[in-house]
């Protein structure tokens, strides 16, 4: 009985902790969606990801998978992104994504976060390119077409 | 300006709230497992089991409780398990960083296979590159 009510006491703090860090980021969050239509107007292209991805690319950089979803898939749909630079994408997002609040929650129990955010983000900087640059790539977006 | 500014607040404060409701969820059950596990003395069991497939990320055995929980339920799972076991710095960031590449995989894959993308690839990738990860910053934060 003990147990249970030191573990239900011990997650509580732990949770309460966690909404400290949640709630400036899903506040933060609803204040940005709205400068979304300015992040539209950039133009560059780096490693096959063009301004078409901007999007997906932050909101999943920023918000995670989870939350991010629908933007992502909406903003893949919609907008002129082929296969191989969806791909890109989802491989970058893959090792580098929800970066503020997965760090945070990390740190609140003692992860370094400085080592963690430059680690993922030069992971996933490096992946990408050599996916881009790799013939592995071309082959697995034209099997993708066919079936 | 005054309303959009009220409920932009109102939006993300109900947000905040209705993730915070999702991590109780996971978390509470977690944490009152984990700690049961430990009363029964399975930590030792379960943490020797482990102990060779660990070592290879410089992590200590029952760590793995912690993997196998972010990369099935997610990483607020992975935080109640890992919290009770006072792991070291060192241990934290590495499996900061390995859930963090690959985490909430049966949820997160059918997400990355509605963009287009082949599911299974993104998870293999997801999966394959965590573990490669893991084993890289062991041995760079044993270099520097």
């Amino acid at each position: 009985m003990e147990i249970i009510l030191t573990a239900l006491k011990d997650s509580l703090s732990l949770i309460l902790k966690l909404f400290i860090i949640i709630l400036p980021l899903t506040i933060s969050y609803e204040f940005l969606k709205h400068k979304q239509s300015q992040i539209e107007k950039i133009r560059f292209s780096v490693f096959g990801i063009t301004h078409n991805g901007l999007v997906p690319l932050v909101t999943g950089i920023i918000i995670g998978l989870t939350y991010g979803a629908g933007i992502i898939i909406y903003s893949i749909r919609t907008s002129n992104i082929n296969k191989k630079e969806a791909f890109l994408i989802l491989l970058f997002l893959s090792v580098c994504h929800a970066m503020i609040e997965d760090t945070l929650i990390f740190v609140v129990i003692g992860a370094n976060g400085f080592i963690l955010i430059a680690f993922r983000f030069a992971l996933a900087i490096i992946l990408t390119y050599l996916m881009y640059k790799s013939k592995l790539l071309k082959e697995h977006t034209q099997t993708d077409i066919r079936s | 300006m005054k309303v959009f500014v009220y409920n932009s607040l109102k939006r993300g404060i109900l947000n905040g709230l209705s993730i915070i409701l999702v991590m109780a969820k996971v978390i509470v059950p977690c944490y009152v497992a984990i700690e049961f596990i430990k009363y029964f003395g399975l930590i030792d069991i379960i943490s020797r089991f482990f102990r060779p497939f660990m070592g290879w990320f410089g992590l200590p055995g029952e760590a793995a409780l912690g993997l196998i929980a972010g990369y099935l339920i997610n990483l607020y799972a992975a935080i109640a398990v890992l919290t009770p076991l006072n792991l070291s710095t060192k241990d934290i960031t590495i499996m900061a960083l390995m859930l963090g590449i690959s985490h909430a995989l049966p949820v997160e894959t059918p997400v990355t296979q509605k963009t287009g993308v082949n599911g299974w690839v993104m998870l293999s990738i997801r999966v394959v590159f965590s573990l490669i990860s893991g084993v890289l910053f062991n041995l760079l934060w044993k270099l520097f």
